[in-house]
């Protein structure tokens, strides 16, 4: 398929607005893919790799930028691609604004068809990407951009249009993963609900999409999980204990594990590598990025007690020397490293806790009930030489504990229990119910004690883009430092800008409409206006929520909030009523 | 099989001719001497180089073809002094090249040459006008280009009978004419093409200032432009294709 064929039907898609329409032009849109069909079903997710592939182009946005203007003519400099996006906020019209191709290719002086090589093809285009993201080494941010510069200088405007958005993962043309789906079973006329399992256990739209149409739903019911290839982790909305046993009588319950999710897959006979090399043990991160090297003791413990391949669910938590957790923050300090791995497990070792177990010994259990996870889980860990049935749940290292009730007392034990442990609360499932790769849906609740908020002082912004380019946005929060004495406040002294630190951003919780009502409220004190960023006179106070607040060296006060979110605009305080550094401090220490 | 002894400075003029335009290449190892040829990924700018074997010290070659991370041997041959002496032998077993600087050896990994961007097409063009000017020229016009813009025009003018050099910029010009006296040769015919700074400012840095440059123009038409190297016994060719102008 041509890319310019792709744009086009793209640009149709975008600017349909009925869900049902969409369907209909994507299904038409993979019916024409032809052999290309696989890129073109991850493209119009603005995806370049499946999603199980941590693979990334690993080019950054103003390198992109700077290939956008070579590309676009003489003297157009990265600098001034930003500023455009900076009035237009969004790469795709900035791209699709310039007009590209002025620069020659050689192949036009060669006696070879067409100026530059002729039109661009969607598979030109996504093996000229995976060349962007295979080069490494020194040098390789130069060899990026002069990839992309030959291809943006082989676009039309809207192929770059789309390149752009693609590039820089910012596709939205409203194409989510259920339209896909959606798309593919209308397209190769297979039930919907196979083409959703298959994409649960594959990861890979486009090789579903294509099993689909050359093989049908026998093709598509074939498809299993893949050890060494990670799958969506299932994910907990939360819930109360009341709902959970209305619904479901009798509750799975756990401890919730102030930890990082991480997903293992072990086969004792070998995982291959891209590079030809195998490995018995590789650990996935929720987002399914690889993060193996980081973690040895996962791969120590899946050498020691783990003999047949296996996919397990589960987290890990830091751990000090008692074995008591430790916070979030210390799990991510090992969770993102990537040198120095021995130095940092001497300063925070962690530990690997399983609830879930989605495939064991050559067979998927996705569609088994929870208790039967459990129980293979439990035979998978328990120690080979033991009497299985005499050992107790909790001297089986790794495992995590299972209680299954109906009395709301009881979960309140366990609830107490697990915060007396140090952990983050209790987690409630559905006894029956079976593992769905990517859904937060009710069958699994997390619950967890209430948190105060804090007053912050909005201190920046940045404006959004796309769709909200008019609206302020990710807004920064601070706090009051300094002397916060009984006088001073009496005295009536105002708040100097300088005595706020901040504490973090906060974008989430916030509607379309809301944020408008923000950026009327915030714009008349804007002080300084660089690119997307703002700075804002303090003026106006946050109400906010988190879920933890840890020490970060990241903003100014030395803490951070953990998933702050925006309940209110606190109009009865001002910036020198906000909350202080101090009380953040006491909080953090609770 | 291939060994060769070649000096330090030579082994480095060639291989620096061949990385401003990219990483890895394929390597001709050719009874007569050595071979590259390679273009950048967006298929503009080319680069044709030879070595030949009266070049080295030493050469022994049966024709075989290797690839090679450029930088990686550019930071082996960087080693060296200038007066020293480099050994380079290929192992067929293992397919890894053996480089030796007196005591030191370092045994370089080579690449599939498969897995390299395919050499490009050279070509055939008959380009009308052409100028001989040394090396130190070719720098100061792409210097002084490069003060005001991203692009640079080359051309010749029939009547007047010079070679001129032109960049525009959002505020800023510069204009720079080389007559027949400035120069060591000037063929006239009608020339006059728009080039990349970022190309040819790369192409400049492997251009030696003190040696003879020949550029080859036409109009709307790549240029090429060619200098000797590795005292004579080296050429290296570069083509670089135009940027239409739409004014």
């Amino acid at each position: 398929m041509e890319f310019a064929t792709f744009a086009d039907r793209a640009a149709t898609i975008e600017a349909e607005p009925a869900d049902l329409e969409v369907v209909a032009h994507v299904r038409d849109l993979f019916a024409d893919a032809g052999s290309d069909l696989e890129i073109v079903a991850r493209f119009a997710q603005g995806r370049v790799f499946p999603a199980w592939d941590s693979t990334t182009l690993d080019i950054g946005p103003s390198a992109c930028y700077d290939a956008i203007a070579r590309a676009a003519g003489t003297n157009v400099s990265g600098d001034d691609v930003e500023a455009r996006l900076a009035e237009v906020g969004e790469i795709g019209d900035v791209a699709a604004n310039y007009e590209f191709g002025g620069q020659q290719g050689l192949g036009a002086f060669t006696g070879g068809s067409g100026g530059n090589g002729g039109d661009l093809t969607v598979r030109e285009v996504h093996e000229a990407l995976a060349d962007i993201a295979a080069a490494e080494g020194s040098g390789s941010q130069d060899r990026k951009v002069d990839l992309l510069f030959g291809l943006f200088n082989r676009c039309s405007s809207e192929e770059a249009r789309y390149l752009a958005r693609i590039v820089l993962s910012e596709m939205r043309i409203g194409v989510g993963e259920g339209t896909v789906r959606d798309a593919i079973a209308e397209a190769f006329d297979v039930p919907t609900d196979r083409v959703e399992r298959a994409l649960q256990v594959s990861n890979d739209y486009g090789q579903v999409a294509r099993i689909a149409r050359d093989e049908g739903i026998e093709g598509l019911d074939a498809m299993e999980l893949d050890v060494g290839r990670p799958v969506q982790a299932m994910l907990a909305q939360t819930g109360t204990v009341t709902d959970a046993l209305e619904e479901w009588d009798e509750a799975a319950v756990e401890w919730k594990y102030d930890g990082a999710r991480i997903q293992l897959h072990h086969d004792p006979s070998g995982l291959a590598e891209s590079d030809g090399s195998t490995v018995e043990t590789r650990v996935f991160s929720r987002n399914m990025e690889e993060v193996t090297d980081a973690l040895p003791e996962v791969v120590e413990f899946a050498a020691a007690h783990l003999e047949e391949p296996a996919i397990l669910d589960g987290e890990v938590v830091a751990i000090d020397e008692d074995g008591s957790p430790l916070p979030f923050q210390e799990v991510l300090k090992r969770f993102r490293r990537k040198h120095d791995v021995a130095k940092a497990r001497e300063d925070v070792s962690v530990r690997p806790v399983f609830f879930d177990c989605l495939h064991v010994g050559g067979e998927d259990l996705l569609a088994e009930p929870l208790t039967t996870r459990h129980d293979r889980l439990r035979s998978v860990l328990v120690d080979a030489d033991a009497d299985a049935d005499s050992v107790a749940d909790d001297e089986i290292e790794g495992l995590s504990l299972l209680w299954q009730t109906g009395d709301p007392d009881e979960i309140e034990s366990i609830a107490a229990e697990a915060l007396e442990a140090g952990h983050e609360g209790i987690m409630l499932k559905n006894p029956d119910s079976t593992y769905s790769p990517g859904r937060r849906g009710k069958n699994w609740r997390k619950r967890k004690p209430d948190v105060e908020t804090l007053d912050c002082v909005v201190t920046g912004a940045e404006w959004g883009e796309g769709r909200r380019a008019t609206f302020l946005g990710t807004f920064e929060l601070a706090v009051r430092a300094g002397d916060d004495s009984e006088e001073r406040r009496s005295a009536g002294s105002a708040v100097e800008p300088q005595t706020l630190e901040t504490v973090g951003k906060v974008a989430t919780g916030i509607t379309d409409e809301k944020l408008e009502e923000l950026t009327d409220l915030l714009e008349p004190h804007i002080t300084v206006a660089e690119g997307q960023e703002v700075e804002l006179e303090p003026a106006v106070v946050f109400e906010v929520g988190y879920e933890e607040i840890q020490s970060s060296p990241t903003y100014s006060s030395g803490y951070a909030l953990r998933f702050p979110r925006f309940v209110g605009v606190r109009s009865d305080k001002d910036p020198e009523d906000a909350d202080s550094l101090e009380r953040l401090e006491r909080l953090h220490d609770q | 099989m291939f060994k060769a002894i070649v000096s330090a400075e030579t082994l480095t003029s060639a291989l620096d001719s061949v990385s401003v335009l990219v990483d890895e290449c394929k390597i001709h190892l050719e009874e007569d001497g050595l071979e590259i040829r390679a273009v950048d990924p967006a298929n503009v700018g080319m680069v044709d180089l030879s070595l030949d074997a009266a070049a080295f010290e030493s050469y022994e070659a049966d024709g075989g073809l290797i690839g090679v991370d450029l930088s990686r041997l550019e930071d082996i041959a960087g080693m060296a002094d200038s007066g020293q002496l480099i050994q380079l032998e290929l192992d067929e077993e293992t397919r890894k090249l053996h480089i030796q600087i007196d005591g030191l050896e370092y045994t370089l990994a080579l690449i599939d040459p498969d897995s390299i961007r395919q050499e490009p097409d050279i070509p055939d063009l008959d380009l009308p006008a052409e100028v001989v000017l040394e090396g130190n020229d070719v720098n100061r016009s792409v210097t002084a280009a490069d003060m005001v813009s991203d692009h640079i025009a080359l051309g010749v003018d029939e009547t007047e009978e010079y070679f001129y050099v032109d960049a525009e910029g959002d505020t800023d010009d510069v204009h720079l004419e080389l007559t027949q006296d400035d120069l060591i040769d000037l063929q006239i015919g009608p020339a006059h093409s728009l080039f990349s700074l970022d190309y040819l400012k790369d192409m400049n840095k492997a251009i030696p200032k003190d040696t003879e440059v020949t550029l080859d123009l036409g109009e709307e038409f790549p240029v090429k432009i060619y200098f000797g190297f590795g005292e004579g016994q080296g050429q290296v060719t570069y083509m670089l294709a135009p940027r239409i102008q739409s004014d």
